[in-house]
């Protein structure tokens, strides 16, 4: 049961990073730079290379989680690249930045509504990483007849 | 003599009547036949008609962006590009529903643009220049409305009576906004105003991001689409 959930929190990680790539890498990568450079804190000279190589990053790594491969360093990545993008999106709203979230493409205002949705994606992929760690370490049940002396 | 005489009033009568409908139609027929029949070009375009890479913007005259828009980026842009005649450039109506003047700015703007195309880069000018006179983003939140006003102070008494008329009913203005508009919805899926869409060897690649972009990688991505053609 905890192992089916566990594929299927990983499964719909990995939709959410394929999907969220999708929706950047359907547009020109000069669009997915501007959005980046609302949040103010990267340099111009940064702009181009992250938006031309941070959705196929996604990609890769959503590509990954559905597949399941190294599902525990896959899903440490995830929580962190998660958590990093959820401190940023809350220090632009909380210094009151008017701008595009750009998580899933153009057209979504940051916000609580946003703000909301990727802290819930954090968690899940927290909860998928701590859970791909447990059932990596429990041992193996054992199916041998105890030895009578 | 005295049958002609009886006739007379009639026949004036008559001359002033018939034919008005008959006018009336011919006028409507040659204002509906008059743009696709017409070669000059249209008043929406500047730059190079022969331009291997266009650009069309979206823009909605309430829209503070969009007023920052043709402030901050159009001048350079221009120098750069639309006077040098590097791309051809489509200046399009997008006017959201939240903004209840914007509309009516567009079809100002457009009406200059059928009176006289010299007069329709004035008017877009001075519109978006009072932009927080008329609209919904003046001080007191809700703005004269009076965009009549703002375009009589920069167009001729005699342009600004025609552009009254056409604003009024012309199908020509209601036909421009709707086409602009139409494309914005149904072709670019235009998210938000201002955005542009870079159109080169037929693919249309939409940017609504364009206000938060370095000026210059703006620039360094346009000149590569140009070069690469």
């Amino acid at each position: 049961m905890k192992r089916g959930l566990l594929i299927a929190g990983r499964l719909i990680l990995g939709a959410i990073f394929v999907y969220a790539a999708w929706a950047k890498l359907r547009l020109p990568w000069i669009d997915f730079a501007g959005a980046l450079n609302a949040f103010e804190i990267l340099p111009e000279s940064a702009l181009e290379p992250i938006a031309r190589t941070l959705p196929w990053c996604e990609l890769a790594l959503g590509a990954a989680l559905i597949s399941g491969i190294w599902q525990r360093w896959f899903g440490l990545i995830a929580s962190l690249l998660l958590a990093f993008f959820f401190s940023v999106m809350l220090r632009s709203y909380l210094v009151g930045l008017k701008i595009d979230c750009g998580c899933f493409g153009p057209g979504e205002a940051l916000g609580p509504k946003t703000l909301a949705r990727d802290f819930s994606m954090l968690v899940l992929a927290i909860v998928v990483t701590v859970a791909s760690f447990r059932v990596r370490r429990r041992p193996p049940p054992t199916t041998a007849e105890p030895v009578i002396a | 003599m005295r049958t002609l005489l009886l006739l007379l009033p009639a026949l004036i009568l008559s001359g002033q009547t018939t034919p008005a409908p008959k006018a009336a139609a011919t006028v409507k027929t040659a204002s509906m036949t008059k743009a696709p029949a017409a070669p000059s070009r249209d008043y929406k375009e500047s730059g190079s008609p022969t331009a291997t890479v266009e650009i069309d913007a979206y823009t909605d005259y309430e829209c503070p962006h969009c007023a920052r828009f043709f402030k901050d980026f159009m001048p350079q842009f221009s120098a750069d590009y639309i006077q040098t005649g590097k791309i051809k450039f489509v200046h399009r109506d997008f006017p959201l529903p939240m903004h209840p003047h914007a509309q009516l700015a567009a079809r100002f703007a457009d009406a200059a643009g059928e009176v006289s195309p010299s007069l329709y880069d004035v008017v877009v000018d001075q519109i978006f220049k009072t932009q927080n006179t008329w609209s919904v983003n003046a001080p007191d939140g809700r703005g004269t409305g009076d965009i009549d006003a703002e375009v009589a102070k920069v167009v001729p008494p005699g342009a600004m009576q025609k552009i009254r008329e056409l604003v009024k009913s012309d199908p020509r203005i209601d036909a421009s906004v709707s086409k602009d508009v139409g494309m914005a919805m149904n072709l670019d899926h235009v998210p938000s105003t201002p955005t542009i869409v870079v159109i080169s060897k037929g693919k249309r690649e939409v940017i609504s991001s364009i206000m938060e972009l370095p000026y210059n990688s703006f620039k360094k991505y346009l000149d590569e689409k140009i070069a690469g053609q």
